[in-house]
């Protein structure tokens, strides 16, 4: 059976202010159409608290880009907010500053050349980050280890992997997660565990209710898969499929 | 009601990037603020009020609004209402189309000629409600 390709998501601000609002907007569009028909998917930033939760889940559910206008990181800001976790954070201003340079025009019956020319740089680099955001997915799923996340979204934090009835799902910090757990004194057979490594996850990590208890059925093996005594109370194959090589734990 | 006296009305579009609805409402702000009211009317970042900084929720609460929302969601409505703001007229693309049956707008990225006359339609209708809440009639 051939396997859905993996879609990244891409929201833009689409900021009505300011002509780099328009251009990032459009960017988005090309690269849904043009650049990468098929592998991208989009929605709407005010849906965030205008939407259901099903819209909420946006960023949960693929990985995603964030495309704004302006350092106002409006975009960024509302995904990571009402949504969740971005792989890549773009800023037009950013991306622009050796140029081209625009006219002002905000309206698409007014873009001049160099808007237009604007438009296919931030749409190229936002095609880059879309590959990246890809490759990492597939070499997440490809094995049992890996030795990075190979995303280069510059992300400092080490990421750590679960697998959830049958899926991946990334969470930034997890090593240093269980790390600060250890710290606390956690035990791998403390009564409460799956508990409190939720809570310690939630802080950075949104969870949705319905799946708290796959959750923490999976920070508990992958906690004890992770403890420095593993192989003492572990077995099997590790369920802490990915880890950044400068994770503190130990396999 | 909001007082229009310290400021110009505000049109504040959804800018839906899923579908032609909301390249339509887009640019019904752009040519109310930049063409039709210049003097009278200015657009403000709906991602602005989603991300709640302050700037955006005072103009929001203290100036005369209308939305402009493409689909049913109506997140720009939704947005403002929850900001604090009173939405002085909501116009929505999708019921124009009730007037343009069979007509080929565009998409999401470019507008076509039938795009351009619903977008002209609604913004004339938009001037026209700028005008009135700038000279402080209730509407």
């Amino acid at each position: 059976m051939a396997e859905e390709p993996i879609k990244v998501g891409i929201i833009s601000c689409a900021g009505e202010d300011i002509p780099e609002g328009t251009i990032s907007r459009l960017a988005v569009r090309r690269v849904m159409e043009l650049l990468r028909p098929g592998q991208a998917v989009t929605i709407c930033l005010p849906l965030f608290l205008a939407g259901n939760e099903g819209e909420r889940d946006f960023a949960r559910n693929f990985p995603t880009i964030t495309v704004d206008g302006c350092d106002k990181r409006c975009a960024q800001w509302g995904t990571e907010t009402h949504s969740g976790p971005v792989c890549a954070a773009l800023v037009v201003t950013d991306l622009l500053e050796e140029g081209p340079a625009l006219s002002g025009a905000r309206s698409h019956h007014s873009l001049s050349d160099g808007d237009r020319a604007a438009v296919e740089l931030v749409a190229a680099r936002i095609a880059r980050e879309l590959d990246q955001a890809v490759a990492a997915a597939t070499s997440a799923d490809a094995g049992p280890v890996a030795a990075s996340c190979g995303c280069g979204c510059a992300t400092s934090l080490p990421a750590g992997e679960l697998r959830l009835d049958g899926r991946c799902v990334s969470i930034a910090g997890l090593p240093l997660i269980f790390q600060q757990c250890r710290t606390d004194g956690l035990a791998s057979d403390d009564p409460n565990l799956g508990h409190r490594l939720l809570e310690a996850v939630r802080v950075y990590y949104p969870v949705p209710a319905e799946e708290e208890a796959a959750y923490q059925a999976a920070l508990i093996a992958a906690y004890r898969a992770s403890s420095p005594v593993a192989g003492a109370t572990s077995g099997g194959a590790s369920p802490l499929l990915a880890s950044d090589s400068k994770g503190a734990h130990s396999r | 009601m909001a007082e229009s006296a310290d400021g110009k009305v505000l049109v504040i579009p959804c800018s839906g990037i899923g579908k032609v609805h909301g390249l339509i409402a887009r640019e019904v702000a752009f040519q109310v603020a930049d063409e039709l009211q210049p003097e009278q009317a200015e657009t403000l970042c709906l991602a602005l009020l989603v991300k709640g900084e302050e700037e955006a929720l005072q103009a929001v609460r203290t100036r005369p609004c209308i939305t402009v929302d493409g689909c049913p969601k109506l997140c720009s409505f939704k947005n403002v209402e929850l900001a604090g703001g009173a939405v002085a007229h909501s116009v929505r693309v999708v019921e124009a189309f009730k007037d343009h049956k069979g007509a080929q707008p565009g998409t999401a990225t470019a507008l076509e000629p039938d795009g351009w006359t619903i977008t002209c339609e609604l913004a004339s209708g938009v001037a026209t409600e700028v005008a009135a809440l700038s000279h402080g009639e209730e509407r």
